[in-house]
């Protein structure tokens, strides 16, 4: 049985449809990643899980139970907001006890409740402080403790991370990524960021227009990306994108565009429908192309750099193959600088096509 | 610097005023210059006329009845807009309970002078037997003054962000639990600063008081009006009422100032 399971969720606002038709399932221990742009339905359907909102139809099961019409205050489902909602008149301590004496929770037993979570998040040495006095880290943890104290079901985060600057967001990222295993309860993350997602989910649902575009392993949704807004969405430098038709000369089958030509004839039978004729795009990440000074592979094709982004381990290559802009991520090259020739390969095996009509992936 | 003489010279004034004999009212020295309690003794044995038989005064009860009234109108009429006002406010604020027509329309209260409608009020009030009591007075107050009540308070519920309730109430916590334990305590300041704006409101409220309850529930500022005697007004008198009567304002302004700040200076945590 999932922890839970959302059935068809639609939610008008007036007559705005935050979310049209969304379902989906979250395992025990599953952290579930819904990721989208502002404005696609996933803050509303988190709401929604919680009970602060109610659906305008569709269902809510937790742990197999309909929640539809249990209240917020007896889901026991724990919810960490964006930007905390710490309580600034209350202590840490009474912060993360608060549920605790909602519930009338004997003195002796809140104690041990709060210190052991307050021990597990690691705010056992300021339970004194005011609310209103916490930095940001330490009110991540505390709204985090603050759910898990009660033994939620589930645990539902909405863009912890989005008030937090670059530097600290990557500390805070890898510390909740630590909490979540440690807790080990089912959790619901919603986030525009990809790459939080990407690091934080087992599994990621993209959200787009309050439908759910493509939803499975974070692995599965970098390489199949489904449709084109998947492929635009995760990865960081984004997917190359390159205009192309097909065409079949004998049994080769190559992707043509104005100034390239990739010979995809192993991939061919891989292709789904019919497509000569038919305009398509080309996809591929900047790590899946792989450049060289000379020509050592017979497909390889020859660019123009027109700028290095050395980024650490890895450069960033912007490549201009004739009239295309290419990105490119492999390994720095002493040798090669603004206008230097190379010869860059695609990796054949990590191509993406896609219709331009349907932006749907046809490989 | 200017200001400030501008805005205490009135006060220093009464309080000199307070203590002068008849004699002196009309002079312009600052300091008395024979000075005397005998206006503040006046307004508790009024038997007593200031200044001898010269001056015959109507007054013939002392202002401990006025003082209770006032306490009594003022206060309870305070306490029944601020609670009525808050509940309103919070629901406006979170639930946008009657749209922007109903908030907009607590205004009206506010958009005529009081002057216009006291005479029809004292015929209503006539005819339902409220003039002259307790309850017509309070009821008036409490009306008149729920508008700044509603608009005060929503302003500072709306600082509070909803998170801090939903997250309460994902805790367990009953939505009657989140006002008492959430709301409240943070809109605190906010409240007690409305209260005391809405309590000198009243408290100093004179037409209403003078048309409706003229003779058995007197309020102070309708006492201060009777200090008249058959030859002209007896200032000392009144300016010692006067001053007795900020007493009740500044003692709840004090005991109440720490409230007051964080009532002025809230806002969010960050």
């Amino acid at each position: 049985m999932p922890k839970l399971e959302v059935k068809n969720l639609r939610k008008l606002f007036g007559t705005f449809e935050a979310v049209k038709d969304v379902s989906f399932q979250v395992e025990e221990k599953e952290t579930l990643c819904l990721l989208g742009p502002s404005g696609c339905g996933k803050t509303t359907t988190l709401r929604i899980i919680a009970g602060l909102e109610a659906p305008t139809s569709g269902e809510v099961f937790v742990d197999g139970v309909r929640v539809n019409d249990i209240p917020p205050q007896k889901r026991q489902i724990g919810l960490v907001f964006q930007d905390y909602a710490i309580f600034p008149h209350l202590s840490v301590f009474e912060n993360i006890a608060y549920g605790l004496r909602v519930r009338k929770t004997p003195g002796a037993q809140l104690k041990t409740k709060v210190h052991d979570a307050a021990s597990l998040i690691g705010v056992d040495r300021i339970l004194d402080v005011p609310g209103k006095k916490l930095g940001l880290s330490e009110m991540q943890r505390v709204a985090i403790g603050r759910s898990i104290v009660l033994d939620p079901k589930l645990l539902l985060l909405d863009e912890p991370l989005s008030n937090i600057d670059a530097k600290a967001r990557e500390r805070m990222r890898a510390e909740l990524g630590r909490l979540q295993k440690e807790i080990g309860i089912a959790t619901v993350y919603v986030t525009h960021d990809q790459l939080e997602a990407l690091t934080l989910a087992d599994r990621i649902a993209v959200m787009r227009n309050g439908l759910i575009e493509q939803i499975g392993t974070t692995g599965n949704i970098y390489d199949n990306a489904r449709t084109l807004f998947v492929a635009r969405f995760i990865g960081s430098p984004t997917m190359n994108l390159i205009d192309c038709e097909l065409t079949r000369s004998g049994k080769q089958v190559i992707l043509k565009s104005e100034d390239l030509v990739v010979d995809i004839t192993e991939l061919a039978e891989a292709i789904t429908g019919k497509v000569e004729g038919r305009e398509l795009i080309l996809g591929i990440r900047p790590e899946d192309i792989s450049l060289n000074i000379k020509k050592t592979n017979p497909r390889a094709i020859e660019a123009e750099v027109q700028l290095v982004e050395p980024i650490g381990a890895k450069s960033i290559y912007h490549l201009m193959i004739g009239r295309i802009a290419v990105l490119a991520k492999d390994y720095p090259m002493p040798d090669v600088n603004v206008g230097s020739r190379v010869w860059s390969t695609f990796n054949a095996d990590k191509l993406h096509v896609f219709d331009k009509k349907t932006e749907e992936a046809i490989l | 610097m200017v200001v400030l003489v501008w805005t205490l010279a009135p006060v220093a004034w009464m309080v000199s005023l307070s203590f002068k004999g008849p004699t002196e009212w009309y002079a312009p020295n600052v300091i008395p210059m024979t000075p005397t309690i005998d206006n503040y003794i006046s307004l508790f044995i009024p038997t007593n006329p200031v200044g001898g038989s010269f001056f015959f005064t109507s007054i013939t009860e002392p202002i401990t009845k006025p003082l209770i009234n006032s306490l009594i109108a003022a206060g309870l009429g305070t306490i029944f807009a601020v609670l009525i006002g808050f509940l309103a406010a919070y629901g406006v604020s979170r639930y946008r309970a009657g749209g922007t027509f109903v908030i907009f329309f607590t205004l009206l209260t506010r958009m005529l002078p009081g002057a216009t409608f006291v005479a029809p009020l004292m015929v209503f009030y006539a005819s339902i037997g409220f003039i002259d009591t307790y309850a017509g007075l309070i009821m008036l107050y409490t009306a008149v003054t729920l508008t700044y009540a509603i608009w005060l308070m929503k302003g500072f519920i709306d600082e509070i962000p909803p998170e801090w309730e939903e997250a309460a109430l994902l805790e367990g916590a009953s939505p009657w639990t989140v006002l008492r334990k959430i709301t409240i305590p943070l809109t605190k300041g906010g409240l007690v600063a409305s209260a005391l704006f809405i309590f000198i409101l009243n408290w100093s409220e004179f037409l209403f008081a003078l048309v409706i309850s003229v003779t058995q529930v007197t309020t102070l500022p309708v006492q201060i009006s009777k200090y008249v005697s058959a030859v002209g007004r007896m200032y000392g008198s009144m300016a010692a009422l006067g001053l007795v009567a900020t007493i009740p304002s500044l003692v709840l302004g004090y005991i109440i100032q720490k409230h007051l700040v964080t009532g002025f200076t809230f806002g969010r945590v960050r």
